[in-house]
């Protein structure tokens, strides 16, 4: 589904090379909910960002769904991201110039899909994540809770098969984070792919399946330190 | 295509988009105008003067000797002239087409005062006046060299004949069918001229009159110590014979001075400088006026993909291409300047109405409004590509690093 064979990441700036990642391998099964800890500065992010072709590896291999991603040109790569990818965002990223229902519309306009087809998505989605009501409100006008959960939608108005989360929970008080994470779970049971970033281990344990990073390698189990410091 | 979300993305930062597109309207307003003073001008001077302009040439004699024999001298200036080798004809007369300055008199069909006349230039000349300015005679017949006489300053009256332009005798009468020789026309209210032929064209000298093509052949020499002298060459002469018949006539008779020597296209080029200069500084307005909208257009789009840099790294993570970028962006100028030249249509074409109603300007053709659209539209585009290709570079990592 996800593999990943020695890929590493090398950010060169004029005066520094940093190995954001070191031979990296992964591999994430159909179905599997995933979490990803690590502590600050460890790649986790940049992880994410290669998994999800936001970004190029520097070497190494990655196959997604079956296809050599190192292959793929500029348009393909985008392709890849509208179609079979889903992220949600630590920010949220919503278009704060567009409304809700605009806002869940940019990915499905970018896949071409007709006015009829992208309003249906676009209400049931909403719907899934208990918005429908506010189509026509601003992200602004909306709370962060709220927020999330629009940019869920928007994730998953796509039908995706990968959900790629990078700290998704991290600008949410508890309660709201409780209920992102329910939702993920709920998603993840539908059959998608779930891979989330966090560093919160009481988080992270709602997934199936842990994996540690730590200076940009996968390690086994989870460093005692990062126990120690989520109680 | 996204219109939609791009209108309605664009009504909330409208205020920059609003003065672009103002910024826009103007210079649509302004261009149309300008181009359509430039029409008129630049139509105005393509009008044929009726000269056979390419060899023709004209000088003007001034006697200084107090005692001279003015007509003896006229006489042998003309003589000389007509026997050069490569010189069709000459003629001695009080001005010519695009000249500036001149004689004009009004014409009646019935004599008498306070009739309204139609107004005409006055060419004074002998019987080879036809065919020095070379003008075709369509009907009737040229001065017969009886009917030419000297004027006489002290006592001066019309001779009984003149020859027409057609567009006069067309004027004076509208109703005519047939033909207008020998029909009389009254000249200066009472004195009564009989039309015995026309030409088909001719200009008066003053280029920007109403009523330019009003111009009649009066047989009338003048020899009064100052004489203008027009000559026709044969073709490609001209240039050579112009320093050649000015020094000819020079040392012939020492006791004048000639002045004033020109080709026809010099006459024509000193008379439309005016209207050259205002095509010129017209069409440098509006190209400057097209630049400083572009430049601004450029700003306003350097701007906007400063100010969703994230956002731009949002769309491409979401699934947006590079093409959809820039396309994003090419259509937000284009609505940008939709409105501008729609708003700048309305503008240019009231300013066009009190235009020809203030200045007596001639109403716009009806393709300028849509050129001029076009021309802002494709100058917005080329405006916003630079900026747009821009944001095209923007990764989409974006959309996770900045916070
Ligand atoms: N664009 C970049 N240029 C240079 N260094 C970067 C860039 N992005 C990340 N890094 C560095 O790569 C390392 C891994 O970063 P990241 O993947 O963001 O870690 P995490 O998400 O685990 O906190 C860090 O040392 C970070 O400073
Ligand atoms: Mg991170």
């Amino acid at each position: 589904m996800l593999k990943m064979t020695d890929v590493s990441k090398i950010y060169r700036t004029d005066t520094v090379e940093t190995h954001a990642l070191r031979e990296f391998s992964l591999t994430v099964d159909e179905g599997e909910f995933v979490s990803v800890t690590g502590p600050s500065g460890s790649g986790k992010t940049t992880f994410l960002n290669i998994a999800g072709l936001l970004e190029e590896m520097t070497s190494g291999t990655y196959e997604l769904d079956g296809r050599d991603i190192s292959k793929l040109n500029d348009r393909e790569r985008s392709r890849v991201r509208n179609e079979k990818i889903g992220f949600i965002f630590q920010s949220f990223n919503l278009i704060p110039e567009l409304n809700i229902f605009d806002n869940v519309d940019v990915p499905l306009r970018y896949r071409g899909l007709n006015a009829a087809e992208r309003k249906r998505r676009i209400e049931e989605s909403l719907d899934m994540v208990g918005l429908a009501s506010r189509l026509k409100h601003q992200p602004a006008q909306l709370s962060g809770g709220q927020q999330q959960r629009v940019a869920i939608a928007r994730a998953l108005a796509g039908e995706p098969r990968f959900l790629l989360a990078d700290e998704p929970t991290g600008n949410l008080d508890t309660h709201m984070a409780d209920s992102v994470l329910d939702l993920l779970s709920e998603i993840n049971s539908n059959g998608v792919t779930i891979i989330m970033v966090t560093h919160e281990l009481t988080l992270a344990d709602r997934a199936k399946r842990n994996i540690f990073v730590r200076d940009g390698q996968v390690t086994d189990a989870a460093p005692e330190f990062l126990r120690a410091a989520n109680g | 295509m996204e219109f939609g979300p791009i209108w309605r993305a664009l009504l909330k930062n409208k205020g920059g988009a609003i003065l672009i597109a103002l910024q826009i309207a103007v210079t649509m307003a302004i261009m149309v105008n300008s181009i359509s003073i430039m029409q008129e001008r630049a139509t105005n001077m393509q009008r044929p003067s009726g000269m056979d302009e390419a060899n023709t040439l004209t000088f003007a004699s001034i006697s200084f000797a107090s005692d001279a024999d003015n007509r003896a001298t006229y006489i042998n200036d003309l003589e000389m002239l007509r026997n050069t080798p490569g010189v069709i004809n000459a003629v001695g007369t009080n001005s010519f087409p695009l000249r500036g300055g001149g004689w004009s008199m009004g014409l009646q069909t019935e004599p008498g005062e306070d009739m309204g006349g139609v107004g005409s230039a006055i060419y004074f000349g002998d019987e080879h006046m036809i065919e020095t300015f070379g003008v075709e005679l369509i009907d009737g017949e040229n001065f017969s060299p009886e009917q030419v006489v000297f004027l006489d300053p002290d006592n001066f009256r019309w001779e009984p004949y003149v020859i027409v332009t057609e567009a006069l005798a067309k004027t004076l009468f509208p109703d005519e069918e047939g033909s207008v020789v020998g029909k009389t026309a009254y000249i200066n209210q009472n004195d009564p001229v009989q039309i015995i032929g026309v030409i088909d064209q001719l200009q008066a000298p003053w280029q920007g009159w109403d009523e330019v093509e009003h111009a009649l052949f009066s047989p009338v020499k003048r020899a009064e110590g100052f004489a203008r002298y027009v000559v026709r060459t044969e073709p490609g002469m001209r240039d050579e014979l112009l320093p050649q018949l000015e020094e000819m006539l020079a040392s012939a008779d020492k006791t004048r001075l000639i002045r004033a020597a020109q080709t026809f296209d010099e006459v024509r080029e000193g008379a439309y400088l005016g209207d050259s200069a205002m095509i010129k500084i017209l069409g440098f307005v509006i190209t400057l006026l097209t630049i400083i909208t572009g430049l601004g257009i450029v700003g306003l789009a350097s701007f906007n993909v400063s100010r969703r840099t994230r956002q731009i790294g949002i769309r491409r993570a979401l699934g947006a291409t590079k093409p959809a970028i820039m396309r994003y962006f090419m259509l937000e100028n284009f609505m940008i300047s939709s409105v501008g030249v729609v708003v700048g249509g309305a503008l240019a074409i009231g300013l066009n109405i009190f235009m020809v109603e203030t200045f007596n300007l001639t109403p716009m053709s009806w393709w300028v409004v849509p050129a001029a659209m076009i021309v802002l539209w494709l100058v917005g585009q080329a405006a916003v590509a630079g900026p747009a290709r821009r944001a095209t570079r923007i990764a989409p990592s974006i959309a996770t690093r900045s916070g």
